[in-house]
């Protein structure tokens, strides 16, 4: 079976973000493949290890994110796919999928994987969207995937408890936390991630327009946190009493 | 600007890994295993199934990564600021078994005993000391003698880390009593007959790794385990000793480094005292900015010399440098944060004890810091001129 696995390159969740002029300043920061992606990719080398077939990454960025198929194939994964666009910051969730069904057409998989959203921009989108597009099934929050036969039996967080989904395949399945551990890769899958080839496409070879429907007016960083107050009191009690107050006439939450 | 540290983009991946790795399985278990005196094996044995961390000088033909002493010292240097203890066992695995079989062997050994140290099915070790002769190798006392298709080893070798769980090692032995010089290696298996272990050494610190006796009481080795030509060991020291001197030279930036990294963090950011930073007291500033110059000090000489060991030609004069450099560097900067923690630095809550127990080992190991002077004044004396 063959396993497509969106991937997304992302700032390492460590990284201290800095906004200037309304765009996030990409200087000193270090990328990662984001964390929810790197367990759908987990996911499907586990699947691939038990049953066959392939895995195959795909990422969307500048040629930056190449750093992160070849992670992806350190990691394991057989063959990478860069849909090349310089300020993907700037395309919205749409275009990237609609990039990614046209590079993904006459191909032939049976599951795709991806995370629940990226770390980044939190939207998760672009799994549901892909979906759409395929007129695939898609289920999201995996906690827990199998693959049996000509179905797959997906485990899903639900309010209050859990779900459990059955498909036909194809199907677009999203990753939740949990779903599994994703490994270190092996000093010599990253030796041979290096001379693997990627193939590389961009918008105007996939006949794909960017014509975002979401557009990004800018970016602040968060306001600075007020400072903390500490409440004056001869004792506890005078204090609490001066506390609860404050709560109510003040800040008015109580 | 060359990066002295990465020279390549290889380097540069190794040493992410090696930073992770340490991090992220390295780090949790360094202080239990420290507390317990305990070998983490199956970890061990891990670098080699699931990160092939081991090879790293062996070509690619043979299994490994065909790096070079630049990617010895790196994974060396990144794995010691999470676990010095493990990483010492790695290194006799790694540098003084690995390393020293596959450049002193031929094909037959090599084919024989390095691929299952590469991928964790053996862990091994290297035995040269003895319990009277340390510095002085030459006084060894163990022998081998020649007995139809076997050698009959006797002897016992002293200080040997991974004694107790090794199912390999490098034995050197003598095997011609009245040459001091003629001495010879052997791979020794756990299971030959006449071999066995003493007693596991109490230590001050690298409590993780297991230190003790290899006893060989007419031990029956193999002729075909004989390593290169008899009477051949001096090479195979002398080449060894270089890399494993470099590698605990590495070892001891590690250590430095996290100390250095503790150091700051707490004194910049965390503790104050009389209403300030502790950074801001001219007593703290000493102890630190006095670290942080020794540590680049020695950094730099230490990948300096990276640069100049390899296999085929003899660097001794500086690894001993970088050696007696890095050692001293790592006491006094493990010592100097302790005393900036204060108290904290003194408890088992923070690894800056560990650190220094640790480092005080790398003086000692390999080669004393006292033997590193006296190599560094022969090898200078014989200069025919001093250029650098």
């Amino acid at each position: 079976m063959n396993i497509l696995v969106l991937i997304k390159q992302v700032p390492d969740t460590e990284a201290k973000i800095n906004v200037a002029g309304g765009k996030v300043s990409e200087a000193g920061i270090k990328w990662i493949i984001s964390p929810y992606d790197e367990i759908a990719l987990e996911e499907a080398i586990r699947i691939k290890e038990k049953s066959g077939g392939t895995v195959t990454a795909i990422c969307v960025g500048d040629d930056s994110v190449q750093q992160s198929i070849r992670t992806a194939y350190a990691m394991g994964a057989d063959n990478g796919i860069h849909i090349k666009h310089d300020s993907y910051q700037m395309l919205d969730a749409f275009g990237i999928a609609e990039a990614i069904a046209k590079a993904i057409e006459g191909q032939d998989y049976q599951v795709i994987l991806a995370g629940r959203q990226g770390s980044d921009s939190d939207n998760g989108q672009v799994p549901l969207i892909l979906a759409t597009l395929k007129d695939w099934g898609v289920v999201s929050f995996a906690k827990k995937v199998e693959i049996a036969g000509d179905k797959a039996i997906v485990t899903a967080e639900a309010e209050g408890g859990e779900a459990v989904y059955e498909s036909s395949l194809p199907v677009v399945i999203t990753a939740n936390a949990g779903l599994n551990e994703p490994r270190y890769p092996s000093l010599k899958g990253i030796m041979a991630s290096k001379k693997k080839p990627i193939e590389s496409k961009n918008l105007n070879d996939l006949g794909v327009t960017p014509n975002a429907r979401v557009e990004v007016l800018g970016f602040e960083p968060p306001p600075p946190r007020p400072p903390g107050r500490i409440i004056d009191g001869a004792d506890a009690a005078a204090k609490a009493k001066e506390l609860a107050r404050s709560l109510r006439e003040e800040i008015k939450v109580i | 600007m060359l990066d002295l540290f990465n020279p390549t983009d290889d380097h540069k991946s190794l040493r992410e890994l090696a930073a992770d790795i340490g991090a992220n399985l390295l780090e949790p278990q360094a202080k239990e295993h420290d507390q317990k005196e305990k070998f983490n094996e199956k970890l061990m044995r891990e670098f080699g199934s699931k990160y092939s961390l081991f090879g790293i000088t062996v070509p690619a033909d043979f299994g490994g990564h065909g790096l070079d002493a630049v990617a010895a010292v790196i994974v060396h240097e990144e794995l010691s600021r999470f676990d010095p203890a493990f990483t010492l066992s790695y290194l006799a695995h790694e540098v003084l078994f690995v390393n020293n079989v596959f450049h002193s062997s031929g094909n037959a050994l090599r084919n024989k005993y390095i691929p299952p140290a590469l991928d964790g099915k053996a862990i091994c070790g290297m035995g040269m000391s003895e319990p009277a002769a340390g510095t002085d190798v030459l006084g060894m006392k163990t022998r081998a003698e020649k007995k139809g298709d076997r050698y009959i080893l006797n002897g016992v070798k002293q200080w040997i880390t991974n004694a107790e769980c090794g199912d390999a090692f490098l034995v050197y032995a003598r095997t011609n009593e009245k040459d001091r010089r003629a001495i010879s290696s052997f791979i020794v298996e756990r299971s030959f007959k006449g071999f066995s272990v003493g007693k596991k050494e109490e230590k001050m610190g690298m409590k993780q790794s297991p230190t003790g006796q290899l006893v060989l009481e007419d031990c029956e080795v193999p002729a075909e385990n004989l390593v290169g030509e008899e009477g051949g060991a001096l090479l195979h020291m002398m080449r060894n000793l270089e890399i494993e001197r470099l590698t605990l030279a590495a070892m001891a930036i590690g250590i430095a480094r996290r100390a250095l990294s503790e150091m700051i963090r707490y004194a910049a950011h965390e503790r104050e005292a009389f209403g300030k930073k502790l950074a801001e007291f001219g007593q703290i500033q000493q102890l630190i900015a006095e670290s942080y110059a020794r540590y680049r000090a020695s950094r730099a000489l230490v990948y300096e010399t990276a640069l100049r060991v390899n296999p085929d030609s003899r660097e001794s004069l500086s690894a001993a440098a970088a050696k007696l450099s890095a050692t001293q560097m790592a006491e006094y900067v493990t010592r100097c944060a302790i005393q900036v923690f204060g108290g904290n630095g003194y408890t088992r809550d923070y690894p800056l004890e560990r650190l220094n127990r640790d480092a005080i080992l790398l003086s000692i190991g390999g080669g004393t810091n006292e033997a590193m002077q006296k190599n560094i004044m022969k090898d200078l004396a014989a200069l025919e001129s001093f250029h650098s």
